[in-house]
Protein backbone atom coordinates (compact mmCIF):
# COMPACT_ATOMS: atom_id res chain seq x y z
CA UNK A 1 0.00 0.00 0.00
CA UNK A 2 0.94 3.71 -0.90
CA UNK A 3 -0.20 6.77 0.87
CA UNK A 4 0.13 9.19 -2.01
CA UNK A 5 -0.90 12.39 0.12
CA UNK A 6 -2.07 13.90 2.93
CA UNK A 7 -5.81 14.96 1.87
CA UNK A 8 -6.73 16.63 4.61
CA UNK A 9 -6.63 17.66 8.03
CA UNK A 10 -10.01 17.37 9.98
CA UNK A 11 -10.08 20.23 12.83
CA UNK A 12 -13.26 20.46 14.99
CA UNK A 13 -14.24 23.69 16.08
CA UNK A 14 -17.44 25.05 18.32
CA UNK A 15 -18.66 27.27 15.45
CA UNK A 16 -17.65 26.80 12.00
CA UNK A 17 -19.01 29.98 10.70
CA UNK A 18 -16.57 31.71 13.42
CA UNK A 19 -13.77 29.63 12.58
CA UNK A 20 -14.23 30.19 9.11
CA UNK A 21 -14.20 33.48 9.31
CA UNK A 22 -11.12 34.52 11.81
CA UNK A 23 -9.22 32.07 9.69
CA UNK A 24 -10.55 33.74 6.30
CA UNK A 25 -10.16 37.69 7.73
CA UNK A 26 -6.64 36.88 9.59
CA UNK A 27 -4.92 34.25 7.22
CA UNK A 28 -6.60 34.40 3.78
CA UNK A 29 -8.02 30.90 3.67
CA UNK A 30 -10.84 30.88 1.91
CA UNK A 31 -13.56 27.63 2.15
CA UNK A 32 -14.52 25.79 -1.49
CA UNK A 33 -18.02 26.54 -1.47
CA UNK A 34 -18.36 23.49 -3.97
CA UNK A 35 -17.75 21.28 -1.12
CA UNK A 36 -19.29 20.71 2.26
CA UNK A 37 -22.29 21.84 4.29
CA UNK A 38 -24.62 19.93 6.88
CA UNK A 39 -24.37 16.19 6.86
CA UNK A 40 -27.04 14.86 8.74
CA UNK A 41 -26.03 11.24 8.47
CA UNK A 42 -22.60 12.23 10.77
CA UNK A 43 -24.16 15.05 13.23
CA UNK A 44 -21.71 17.53 11.77
CA UNK A 45 -21.43 20.43 9.42
CA UNK A 46 -18.05 21.43 7.81
CA UNK A 47 -16.03 23.06 5.19
CA UNK A 48 -13.25 22.76 3.15
CA UNK A 49 -10.36 25.07 2.57
CA UNK A 50 -7.54 24.39 0.49
CA UNK A 51 -4.40 25.29 1.72
CA UNK A 52 -1.88 24.29 -1.21
CA UNK A 53 -2.14 20.32 -1.83
CA UNK A 54 -4.22 19.66 1.27
CA UNK A 55 -7.44 20.71 2.80
CA UNK A 56 -8.36 22.00 6.32
CA UNK A 57 -11.39 20.58 6.68
CA UNK A 58 -13.40 22.58 9.42
CA UNK A 59 -15.65 20.42 11.43
CA UNK A 60 -18.56 21.09 14.19
CA UNK A 61 -21.01 18.73 15.96
CA UNK A 62 -24.61 19.23 15.35
CA UNK A 63 -25.74 16.55 17.37
CA UNK A 64 -25.09 15.34 20.49
CA UNK A 65 -23.79 12.01 19.39
CA UNK A 66 -20.60 10.36 17.14
CA UNK A 67 -17.25 10.68 17.35
CA UNK A 68 -16.76 14.69 16.23
CA UNK A 69 -19.40 15.12 19.51
CA UNK A 70 -17.69 13.06 21.67
CA UNK A 71 -14.07 14.72 20.71
CA UNK A 72 -16.00 17.97 21.55
CA UNK A 73 -17.24 17.47 24.51
CA UNK A 74 -14.12 15.37 26.09
CA UNK A 75 -11.38 17.73 24.13
CA UNK A 76 -13.26 20.60 23.67
CA UNK A 77 -11.53 21.97 20.08
CA UNK A 78 -8.62 20.72 17.96
CA UNK A 79 -7.11 19.17 15.65
CA UNK A 80 -9.50 15.61 15.33
CA UNK A 81 -8.78 13.60 12.00
CA UNK A 82 -5.83 12.98 9.34
CA UNK A 83 -7.30 12.11 6.06
CA UNK A 84 -5.02 10.31 3.69
CA UNK A 85 -4.98 9.86 0.13
CA UNK A 86 -4.87 6.11 -1.67
CA UNK A 87 -5.10 5.16 -4.49
CA UNK A 88 -7.58 2.25 -4.45
CA UNK A 89 -9.70 2.22 -0.97
CA UNK A 90 -10.75 -1.18 -1.36
CA UNK A 91 -6.76 -2.36 -1.98
CA UNK A 92 -5.72 -0.70 0.60
CA UNK A 93 -8.59 -1.73 3.08
CA UNK A 94 -8.03 -5.47 2.53
CA UNK A 95 -4.21 -4.78 2.73
CA UNK A 96 -4.87 -3.31 6.16
CA UNK A 97 -7.36 -6.11 7.55
CA UNK A 98 -4.69 -8.54 5.92
CA UNK A 99 -2.43 -7.02 8.62
CA UNK A 100 -4.80 -7.53 11.28
CA UNK A 101 -5.84 -3.75 11.13
CA UNK A 102 -9.73 -3.06 11.87
CA UNK A 103 -10.52 -0.82 8.91
CA UNK A 104 -14.62 0.39 8.13
CA UNK A 105 -16.01 -0.86 5.08
CA UNK A 106 -15.55 2.10 1.98
CA UNK A 107 -18.27 4.30 1.55
CA UNK A 108 -18.43 7.06 -1.45
CA UNK A 109 -14.41 6.21 -1.58
CA UNK A 110 -13.82 6.60 2.11
CA UNK A 111 -13.20 4.24 4.73
CA UNK A 112 -12.24 4.64 8.30
CA UNK A 113 -9.33 2.80 10.42
CA UNK A 114 -10.09 2.36 14.34
CA UNK A 115 -7.69 4.07 16.34
CA UNK A 116 -7.18 0.66 18.21
CA UNK A 117 -4.85 -0.10 15.01
CA UNK A 118 -3.04 3.16 14.60
CA UNK A 119 -2.16 3.73 18.49
CA UNK A 120 -5.21 6.04 18.85
CA UNK A 121 -4.45 8.52 15.48
CA UNK A 122 -7.71 9.38 13.63
CA UNK A 123 -7.33 7.45 10.63
CA UNK A 124 -9.41 7.91 7.35
CA UNK A 125 -8.56 6.75 3.90
CA UNK A 126 -10.00 8.22 0.76
CA UNK A 127 -9.69 7.51 -2.92
CA UNK A 128 -10.52 10.89 -5.43
CA UNK A 129 -11.05 9.59 -8.79
CA UNK B 1 -5.62 40.10 3.36
CA UNK B 2 -3.07 37.23 4.56
CA UNK B 3 -0.13 35.24 5.83
CA UNK B 4 1.16 34.54 2.58
CA UNK B 5 0.05 31.08 3.52
CA UNK B 6 1.48 28.47 0.41
CA UNK B 7 1.01 25.01 1.57
CA UNK B 8 1.05 22.80 5.02
CA UNK B 9 4.66 22.41 5.76
CA UNK B 10 4.22 19.91 8.38
CA UNK B 11 1.64 17.84 10.30
CA UNK B 12 2.79 16.47 13.98
CA UNK B 13 1.73 13.21 15.33
CA UNK B 14 2.59 13.22 19.00
CA UNK B 15 3.34 9.80 20.16
CA UNK B 16 4.61 8.08 23.81
CA UNK B 17 6.83 6.06 21.31
CA UNK B 18 7.49 8.14 18.11
CA UNK B 19 9.78 5.14 16.67
CA UNK B 20 7.16 2.41 16.81
CA UNK B 21 3.79 4.77 15.78
CA UNK B 22 6.35 5.89 12.74
CA UNK B 23 7.53 1.89 11.88
CA UNK B 24 3.30 1.31 12.26
CA UNK B 25 2.53 3.90 9.83
CA UNK B 26 5.27 3.08 7.22
CA UNK B 27 4.67 -0.61 7.54
CA UNK B 28 0.63 -0.38 7.24
CA UNK B 29 0.35 3.02 5.44
CA UNK B 30 3.66 2.80 2.90
CA UNK B 31 4.84 6.40 4.53
CA UNK B 32 8.91 5.95 3.94
CA UNK B 33 10.48 7.39 7.23
CA UNK B 34 12.78 9.38 5.70
CA UNK B 35 14.76 10.99 8.81
CA UNK B 36 15.23 10.19 12.13
CA UNK B 37 16.49 13.25 14.76
CA UNK B 38 17.46 13.62 18.56
CA UNK B 39 16.13 17.12 18.67
CA UNK B 40 19.90 19.05 20.28
CA UNK B 41 18.89 19.95 23.95
CA UNK B 42 15.80 18.17 24.48
CA UNK B 43 15.38 14.63 24.87
CA UNK B 44 12.94 14.16 22.08
CA UNK B 45 12.98 11.43 19.84
CA UNK B 46 11.49 12.75 15.87
CA UNK B 47 11.10 10.81 12.98
CA UNK B 48 10.18 12.21 9.35
CA UNK B 49 8.56 11.33 6.22
CA UNK B 50 7.16 13.28 3.68
CA UNK B 51 4.13 13.16 1.38
CA UNK B 52 4.41 15.22 -1.76
CA UNK B 53 5.09 18.82 -0.14
CA UNK B 54 3.70 17.68 3.57
CA UNK B 55 6.22 16.40 6.53
CA UNK B 56 4.88 13.98 8.80
CA UNK B 57 6.62 14.16 12.85
CA UNK B 58 6.18 11.56 14.53
CA UNK B 59 7.25 13.42 17.80
CA UNK B 60 8.15 11.46 21.33
CA UNK B 61 10.02 11.15 23.83
CA UNK B 62 13.74 10.26 23.79
CA UNK B 63 13.49 7.46 26.51
CA UNK B 64 11.02 5.08 25.84
CA UNK B 65 9.04 2.76 28.86
CA UNK B 66 9.33 -0.42 27.37
CA UNK B 67 6.27 -1.44 29.68
CA UNK B 68 4.04 1.43 27.90
CA UNK B 69 1.06 0.61 25.12
CA UNK B 70 1.67 3.14 22.33
CA UNK B 71 0.05 6.01 22.37
CA UNK B 72 -0.75 8.69 19.99
CA UNK B 73 -2.51 11.48 18.81
CA UNK B 74 -2.69 14.44 16.06
CA UNK B 75 -0.54 17.28 17.06
CA UNK B 76 -0.47 21.20 15.82
CA UNK B 77 0.29 21.81 11.76
CA UNK B 78 2.81 24.29 10.64
CA UNK B 79 1.99 26.45 7.46
CA UNK B 80 4.97 27.67 5.23
CA UNK B 81 4.57 31.22 4.30
CA UNK B 82 5.81 33.22 1.65
CA UNK B 83 7.63 36.06 4.37
CA UNK B 84 6.97 35.31 8.02
CA UNK B 85 8.20 38.88 9.29
CA UNK B 86 5.42 40.03 7.39
CA UNK B 87 2.75 37.65 8.84
CA UNK B 88 3.83 37.76 11.69
CA UNK B 89 3.50 41.67 11.65
CA UNK B 90 -0.20 40.94 10.30
CA UNK B 91 -1.47 38.96 12.63
CA UNK B 92 -0.11 41.11 15.69
CA UNK B 93 -1.94 43.92 13.96
CA UNK B 94 -5.06 41.73 14.36
CA UNK B 95 -4.39 41.21 17.78
CA UNK B 96 -2.80 37.72 17.86
CA UNK B 97 -0.45 36.68 20.30
CA UNK B 98 2.49 35.58 17.75
CA UNK B 99 5.96 34.41 18.54
CA UNK B 100 9.50 36.20 17.73
CA UNK B 101 10.50 33.92 14.69
CA UNK B 102 14.09 32.22 15.39
CA UNK B 103 16.02 29.65 13.68
CA UNK B 104 14.08 26.54 12.94
CA UNK B 105 15.89 23.05 12.47
CA UNK B 106 15.76 23.07 8.84
CA UNK B 107 18.89 25.00 7.15
CA UNK B 108 17.97 28.64 6.67
CA UNK B 109 14.50 28.32 8.05
CA UNK B 110 12.57 30.77 10.62
CA UNK B 111 9.92 29.30 12.41
CA UNK B 112 7.26 30.77 15.10
CA UNK B 113 4.44 29.77 17.28
CA UNK B 114 0.79 31.19 17.00
CA UNK B 115 -0.81 31.22 20.52
CA UNK B 116 -4.25 31.32 21.16
CA UNK B 117 -7.12 31.97 18.92
CA UNK B 118 -6.38 28.76 16.45
CA UNK B 119 -9.42 26.86 17.95
CA UNK B 120 -7.46 24.70 19.92
CA UNK B 121 -4.83 23.91 16.85
CA UNK B 122 -1.22 23.80 18.04
CA UNK B 123 0.34 26.35 15.00
CA UNK B 124 3.35 27.32 13.85
CA UNK B 125 4.59 29.05 10.49
CA UNK B 126 7.60 28.47 8.89
CA UNK B 127 9.30 30.31 5.93
CA UNK B 128 12.44 28.65 4.21
CA UNK B 129 15.18 30.22 2.79
CA UNK B 130 14.87 33.41 5.32
CA UNK B 131 18.54 33.45 6.46
CA UNK B 132 21.59 33.00 5.53
CA UNK B 133 22.17 28.77 5.56
CA UNK B 134 26.24 29.61 6.96
CA UNK B 135 23.80 30.15 10.40
CA UNK B 136 23.40 27.27 10.61
CA UNK B 137 26.93 25.94 11.48
CA UNK B 138 26.88 28.21 14.60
Amino acid sequence: MKTKRIDHIGIVVKDLQQALQTYETHFGFRPDPARGGDVPALGIKNAFVPVGESDLEFIQPTSGEGPVATFASERGEGTFMLSLEVEDIDAAVAHLRGLGARVGDPRNGVAFVSMKSTHGVNLQLVQRS
Amino acid sequence: MGIGATHIDHIVIQSNDSAATAKLFADQYGIEIKRTMSRPGTRAHLEFAKLQEVIVEFAGPGEVQPYDEVKARLGGFVLAVDDIHAAVTSLRESGWDVGEPHPAVQPGALITGVRGRTNGVPLALIQYNARPLEENSQ
